[in-house]
């Protein structure tokens, strides 16, 4: 239905109500169609005004839909006016209309009003992340800056996931602002994206380095750069962090490892126990290894050719300087037949050491295994993402290791048209040295920033800087 | 026949006339109606002229004086959280959400232990649900007893003469006893492997349960009944008090072996077969001499290889049913309801027919009955998998040469 222009009279909104095929449901319908066209706030009024007079009451939800209205187009006596009735009319609200009420008086010199309700949804449910980002906008743009952080803390207390554009908002309504509390809560956001592995996108960069530079008395100076592989920063030299695992981080990933990924709540779902232990004193005996092969998934890398000579052509590009290899498979493979030649079989292990899982067994857990105890230097070759074992992880934490240890130690082949087998670590070529994530030495901050706004794989990273640093 | 035509169409512009003023066809004969209405129109706009300035805040009157006047003396009062949910739920109701009417103490308690906001509106999602189902039930179920006592009433009381009095549900049911109790001395037997109680959630027990009792009254029904055992079954488990509120006193009476022992002290180890969609090995034939196990679970989460780490545990033989071979897959999982596997097991025994058995397939999951010869169609699903490779791999190495426009590295 399309709105009137103006304001009716009862009996044509009687008429229009009698022509509509539902008349019970014809005022929301109106209504959600004065919000699409963003109807003059006046007929909204005419036909509410009608709904009274005819009922001698207004539904929630028709309230609720010319609140939404009021809301969109800022008008804030309105927003008034509906939240007293409301108030009146109901004991408590639910969170759409908390939200647009917050939303609404945020954005307008009533701002402190919003906070007061936000206080009285806080009695009731934990706030939406939208209307926590409406609060904290609403006080960083009047400067009251403590206020702002002291709610930000309070949504990463109860767990609310702030958006972007609240950090953003931060750093754009601090610019030029004094206070060594205020910098110590800005750094505070930067080290939360460091932590959460979470890249800024180019506008959020730019007011990353508009503040830092706008800082009294700060002397920082931001400049736009891409790293070189061996991980100095061609602007101040620096040398970024280096992307291997610590002792600490290194023992933690492989121990969840064998507890999340290769038991899980029950040893026999991947592989069994018997198999495990096996599987242990075969790879103890032949440590270190220096690749790790998926032999499945790499046979696999040609359609047209028969897997165990795509095996063979892989074992062959990567057995060079005199490289230890291991080549994890099923039982399979060893039944002579059509796909795996016996003859083929014979010559590769004469190249690398070679583990016959169970046919139903899960080879790829082996694989991490035997890559983390053959110690830093190893790699493993697959064109998984292994995804489904990162999501066997517990928590986030670990997930992050487990990323960042994939990042440096995963290597895919692929085919050319001329049939030839490439390899290169995944996702970098080059493998970078450095580790890609916000980072500080004090002095200087790096900060990596995505290009577009769009989330990438989570297997990328992005390849260009920030850097940032106090002369 | 012309002369026909120009009949009907001076009777249609006759009509037509009277009939558009009449429904106000807006359009093309606009014009028209508005010079009949035209007087109409004046007095009514005569008789509104005082009232012509519309009040447009009136709405904020009347919702203020339908207020009661002592708003100022009942002072807010801290709600006890229970209370506080249900006004909460009440006010979602009244926004348009899919939250239910009624709800009880027990239902708001769980809905408040809801971990997440989505877990919340998913409950309450369910539960209207089910409220839905629940009030179209009985409205169907009134329709029903109003036309039978309708029909009643219109009926004279003649009865017909028969040589059986009318006892039918009686009489199956002591006939369907008997064979079941017969099961129980010299039936193959069918185990239900009550132990995965920890790996559900709750809304997944009762659901189990209620497949369970379906799978039972279907195999009673049926002209040779499996004999059922529900193995691993704990007193007091989720199952147990799932199945009482199902069956309620007739649980005592069912014609089924009910055990916490494992099926592995109870039956020889070489006769039992784990049936579960993760077997590696394919199910070829219904072995009368074997005793097949179902795994009572339901899981909507799609947990891979749960019953078959429990048969590898137990170095059990396992089987999957045959339905790559026999159908041709088109979505869902391959994990079939238990009601369902009854179904196909029961039909398998009577008949040894594939296809009547698996018939009872959901006939959403797939696309029809297999009748090529099985290599041919391996054939050309092998075909259509490469090509289906092939062009995930050339799609793979596109995205990575746009990624990396420089050359490849060579090791």
């Amino acid at each position: 239905v399309q709105p009137p222009e103006k304001p009716l009279q009862a009996e044509e909104w009687n008429k229009l109500r009698e022509d509509f095929q539902a008349p019970e449901i014809f005022e929301e319908v109106m209504l959600n169609s004065m919000i699409r066209c963003n109807s003059p706030i006046d007929v909204a009024k005419s036909l509410l005004t009608h709904l009274a007079k005819r009922n001698g009451d207004i539904a929630y939800s028709v309230l609720v839909k010319y609140l939404t209205l009021c809301v969109h187009q800022g008008q804030v006596s309105e927003i008034h006016d509906v939240y007293d009735i409301m108030k009146a009319r109901f004991k408590i609200l639910e969170s759409g209309a908390y939200n647009l009420l917050i939303r609404g008086l945020s954005n307008s010199d009533q701002w402190r009003r919003a906070l007061t309700i936000l206080e009285e949804v806080k009695k009731m449910m934990v706030p939406s992340r939208s209307s926590y980002e409406s609060c904290i906008k609403a006080a960083s743009r009047h400067r009251e800056m403590k206020l702002a952080f002291e709610l930000y803390d309070e949504m990463l207390a109860k767990d609310v996931v702030p958006t972007l554009d609240v950090l953003q908002s931060f750093f754009d309504f601090s610019r030029g602002m004094k206070g060594a509390e205020l910098q110590r809560e800005l750094f505070g956001i930067l080290l939360y994206l460091r932590e959460n592995q979470i890249y800024p996108h180019k506008t959020f960069m730019r007011s990353i380095k508009l503040w830092f530079e706008s800082i009294p008395g700060g002397n920082w100076r931001g400049h736009l750069t891409n790293i070189k592989d061996s991980g100095q920063c061609p602007v101040c030299k620096h040398q970024l962090e280096d992307s291997n695992l610590t002792e600490e981080e290194y023992s933690n990933l492989s121990e969840r490892i064998i507890r999340d990924v290769i038991h899980g709540t029950d040893t026999f779902r991947k592989t069994s126990p018997q198999e495990f232990e096996a599987f242990q004193t075969f790879v103890e005996n032949r440590l270190p290894f220096d690749i790790v092969i998926d032999g499945l998934n790499v046979s696999h890398i040609k359609s047209r050719k028969m897997q165990c000579e795509n095996l063979f052509d892989a074992v062959n590009c990567l057995a060079k300087e005199n490289a230890r290899l291991l080549v994890l498979g099923r039982k399979h493979m060893l039944m002579n037949s059509s796909n795996w030649k016996r003859e083929i079989m014979k010559e590769m292990q004469n190249k690398a050491d070679f583990f016959f899982a169970e046919n139903i067994s899960e080879d790829d857990a082996f694989l991490l295994y035997a890559t983390l105890r053959s110690g830093k230097h190893c790699k493993f070759v697959t064109r998984d993402f292994l995804r489904d074992h990162k999501a066997c992880l517990t928590d986030n934490l670990t997930r992050h290791l487990f990323r960042k240890w994939q990042r440096g130690h995963q290597i895919a082949l692929y085919s050319s048209a001329e049939g030839r087998i490439f390899s290169f670590v995944f996702s970098q070529q080059p493998a970078f040295r450095y580790d890609c994530v916000v980072q500080t030495t004090g002095d200087t901050w790096h900060i990596p920033y995505k290009d577009v706004f769009e989330e990438k794989y989570s297997y990328q990273v992005p390849r260009k800087w920030l850097c940032i640093q106090q002369k | 026949m012309q002369s026909a035509n120009m009949l009907l169409r001076k009777i249609i512009r006759i009509s037509v006339l009277p009939f558009a003023a009449q429904h106000g066809m807006k359009k093309d004969l606009f014009p028209l109606s508005r010079t009949l209405s035209l007087s109409l129109c004046l007095k009514q706009d005569k008789s509104c002229e005082p009232s012509e300035k519309l009040d447009l805040d009136e709405w904020k009157k009347v919702m203020k004086s339908g207020l009661p006047e002592e708003v100022s003396e009942t002072e807010p009062k801290e709600l006890s959280s229970l209370a506080a949910a249900r006004e909460t739920l009440e006010m979602w109701r009244l926004a348009g959400r899919a939250v239910p009417e009624n709800i009880s103490e027990e239902q708001l308690k769980t809905f408040m232990e809801c971990p997440s906001k989505s877990a919340k509106k998913k409950y309450l999602k369910y539960l209207h649900v089910k409220e839905l189902h629940k009030k179209n039930e009985k409205r169907k179920m009134d329709e029903k007893r109003e036309r039978r006592l309708e029909a009643q009433a219109s009926k004279t009381d003649e009865t017909k003469k028969s040589s059986f009095l009318c006892l039918w549900s009686r009489t199956m049911d002591k006939a369907y006893n008997w064979r079941a109790a017969q099961s129980m001395i010299f039936g193959q037997p069918l185990v239900f492997d009550m132990s995965y109680e920890k790996e559900m959630s709750l809304r997944e027990v009762s659901n189990t349960v209620r497949q369970i009792v379906m799978s039972e009254s279907c195999n009673r029904k049926s002209v040779d009944p499996f004999h059922i055992h529900f193995c691993n079954f704990k007193e007091d488990s989720l199952y147990h008090r799932e199945f009482i509120q199902q069956y309620k006193e007739a649980w005592g009476k069912l014609l089924i072996t009910v055990t916490d022992q494992c099926y592995t002290e109870i039956f020889p180890k070489d006769k039992l077969i784990y049936l579960t969609a993760d077997s590696p090995k394919v199910m070829k034939a219904f072995d009368h001499d074997k005793i097949y196990i179902v795994g009572s679970m339901v899981d909507r989460s799609i947990k891979t290889g749960v019953s078959l780490a429990r048969a590898k545990r137990l170095g059990l033989q396992t089987a999957a049913l045959p339905l790559e071979k026999y159908l041709l897959w088109s979505a869902g999982a391959k994990n079939l309801t238990l009601d369902q596997m009854m179904h196909i097991l029961l039909t398998l025994k009577d008949t040894a027919d594939w296809k009547k058995a698996l018939e009872f397939v959901p006939k959403r999951k797939y696309c029809g009955f297999v009748n090529q010869p099985v290599k041919e169609l391996q054939k050309t699903l092998d075909l259509i998998n490469t090509l289906k490779l092939g062009k995930r791999r050339e799609k793979v190495e596109k995205q990575f040469a746009k990624n990396y426009p420089k050359k490849y590295k060579l090791k």
